[in-house]
């Protein structure tokens, strides 16, 4: 069992700052290799779950376990590092740097690990190569299309090779040929690397695409047939 | 300037340059004249001054009738004394004011055969040409500031009570009274006293009370030996040399800071305004320059920054920036400061003064408030999670 949550809760402050519950007591386990599918929606809390589960927030209560390893409590600094070297992320909105450009974009997941810079550079260019966006590594992201963006952001993810690959919308906002690939790769990871991948969507469509499909409702999570 | 100033941080650079600009120009000012106090008071304090007594057209920087060469004889005498400078001070202007001041402009007469007495100026600073020498007639070496007014270099012809005068030296610039003289052999300036003044002509004419050309004198420099205190040097002359004005120096120098207290105020608000402005500009321009970057923040911290490392960025960018705005402000501040001052400079006038101490100052606190600010607003960021961080700049 690579990823285990436990009776994750969070809530918001409302508009009149009442409390809005978003989870109530999820549970959730994964497997290595797994590619599983989170359904729901708008509101339902399925980026809020994945924001808990790359530990880019703290829940109000629960615990995250990777492997043997309660990481929901570790301290800021421990954090910072299981998100650097077992954590993927790939977001709807791409987040990439602006000032910077998509090969230094890429290498910035090695930079905060230490990585020996020349080894990272050749990987991250066998990557843009492979997805296709190598001719534009000089270019920063407001001068790449959506799909170039994403691939970008893509390369950035799977880099360190996480054990751990979370994507939120990831095909949102490309078009069908686009969205292909990026799906295409994150199954890739899954079956040939063993990557655990989480994808978050609110299309049933994309969730066909993977292992196993659940859905977010009430607050909870649900097989999808249920 | 890419590799230099971190992409996307132009109109910060920029923004700090500004506030910097304003903190420097002020400064500049604040420098010149607290340069301006400081020479009056080193030049005054250079010697012992020393005037006839009773009240004359005024003896530099005391007040007093003439100075009889029997009383400079006198003042040679007095233990502790070791040069006498006769000197006759007569404002260059008589029609505007007869109140002698820092600021006014003066023809002043020397007996160019007798060293400097002044410890603070055994020699003028000669930029052009020469100073004057024994035997010298009819030629004048001017300050900077009243040979830019008139736009007068060496060779040109310098009227005076009618007679032209060519210039021989220009000073350089002392950032005090000098800049503002017109200096001549005493024995010309003695001439010009006697043109000016028709009752001295009838006084010398007639040869009633016995005087002659060389008591001609409005004052003397009075220098001291070494090891001597020129208070009690000043002292000894009052007590012993009767019929004569002598300033104390160290009360001299009071006297000046005295009627200064008005400007070293004005020096003293100039120097807030200028700190308080430009480092307001700078930091509040660095804090939100990091601010700008939430998102940024929250990204990295998604790919496993650790708030050190995040720091260390921010800092080392912050350093970088805060450099880049200062070295531009400065330049912008020199640029428009030196182009104010050629307009000046027409009129004998000079509103800055970019003191190596001041630039250096500007750089510092450019640096150390650009990284006080940039720690300020990274910890404020940093206690943000990496979503609240990517939601709030988003």
């Amino acid at each position: 069992m690579l990823v285990r949550a436990v009776a994750l809760v969070k809530s918001y402050r409302g508009g009149g700052g009442a409390p809005v519950s978003v989870l109530m007591g999820v549970d959730l386990e994964v497997k290595a290799g797994e590619f599983i599918s989170i359904v729901g929606a708008s509101g339902s809390g399925k980026s809020t779950l994945l924001n808990l589960l790359g530990l880019l927030e703290p829940a109000d209560a629960g615990e995250i376990w990777f492997d043997d390893e309660r990481v929901s409590h570790l301290g800021r600094g421990a954090q910072a590092r299981v998100r650097g070297t077992r954590i993927g992320y790939v977001f709807q909105a791409f987040l990439l740097v602006s000032s910077l450009t998509a090969l230094d974009n890429v290498l910035l997941a090695a930079r905060y690990l230490g990585r020996d810079r020349r080894a990272a550079h050749g990987e991250a260019m066998r990557l843009m190569e492979r997805l296709g966006v190598a001719h534009r590594r000089n270019h920063y992201p407001a001068e790449l299309s959506g799909g170039e963006q994403q691939r970008v952001a893509y390369c950035r993810a799977v880099l360190n090779a996480p054990p751990l690959l979370l994507a939120d919308e990831p095909t949102g906002n490309l078009d069908d040929d686009h969205a292909r690939v990026v799906l295409g790769e994150l199954r890739m990871q899954a079956r040939e690397r063993g990557t655990s991948v989480i994808l978050v969507t609110h299309g049933g469509g994309t969730a066909a695409h993977t292992d196993r499909c659940l859905r977010l409702r009430g607050g909870r999570l649900e097989p999808m047939n249920s | 300037m890419r590799r230099l100033i971190p992409r996307g941080y132009l109109f910060t650079v920029v923004g700090i340059a500004i506030g910097v600009a304003g903190l420097v120009a002020l400064g500049a000012m604040a420098e010149r004249i607290t340069r301006f106090i400081q020479g009056g008071d080193r030049f005054v304090t250079g010697q012992i001054s020393v005037a006839g007594a009773g009240i004359g057209m005024g003896a530099g920087f005391t007040g007093g009738g003439l100075l009889t060469a029997a009383r400079i004889a006198e003042l040679r005498q007095v233990p502790g004394v070791a040069a006498v400078q006769a000197q006759v001070m007569l404002p260059f202007n008589p029609s505007v004011s007869q109140f002698l001041t820092l600021t006014q402009e003066l023809v002043l007469g020397v007996d160019a055969a007798v060293p400097s007495p002044n410890r603070h100026y055994r020699q003028m600073p000669v930029d052009r040409g020469r100073f004057l020498q024994p035997g010298d007639r009819r030629v004048a070496v001017l300050g900077a500031d009243f040979a830019a007014a008139r736009r007068l270099d060496l060779g040109a012809a310098l009227p005076l009570g009618g007679v032209d005068f060519t210039v021989v030296g220009v000073l350089d610039k002392m950032l005090t009274a000098p800049d503002r003289f017109a200096i001549v052999t005493i024995e010309d300036a003695r001439d010009l006293w006697l043109r000016r003044d028709p009752l001295l002509v009838q006084v010398f004419g007639s040869g009633s009370g016995g005087l002659v050309r060389a008591d001609l004198n409005s004052g003397a420099a009075v220098g001291w030996r070494d090891g001597e205190d020129p208070d009690a040097v000043a002292r000894r002359i009052r007590d012993g040399v009767k019929g004569v004005n002598v300033t104390i120096p160290s009360e001299l120098s009071q006297t000046l800071r005295a009627s200064t207290v008005f400007f070293s105020a004005l020096l003293l608000g100039i120097g807030t305004l200028g700190l308080v402005i430009g480092g307001l500009s700078l930091s509040n321009t660095v804090a939100a320059s990091v601010f700008e970057r939430i998102r940024d923040f929250g990204i990295k911290r998604a790919l496993g920054a650790t708030d050190a490392q995040l720091l260390g960025e921010v800092l080392r960018e912050a350093l970088a920036v805060s450099l880049g705005g200062g070295g531009l402000g400065v330049l912008l501040a020199l640029v428009i400061g030196t182009l104010v001052d050629w307009r000046l400079a027409r009129d004998g006038q000079q509103l800055f003064f970019f003191s190596p101490r001041l630039l250096a100052f500007t750089m510092v606190f450019s640096m150390l408030l650009g990284t006080m600010a940039a720690t300020y607003a990274t910890l404020r960021i940093a206690r943000l999670s990496p979503a609240e961080a990517v939601r709030r700049g988003t």
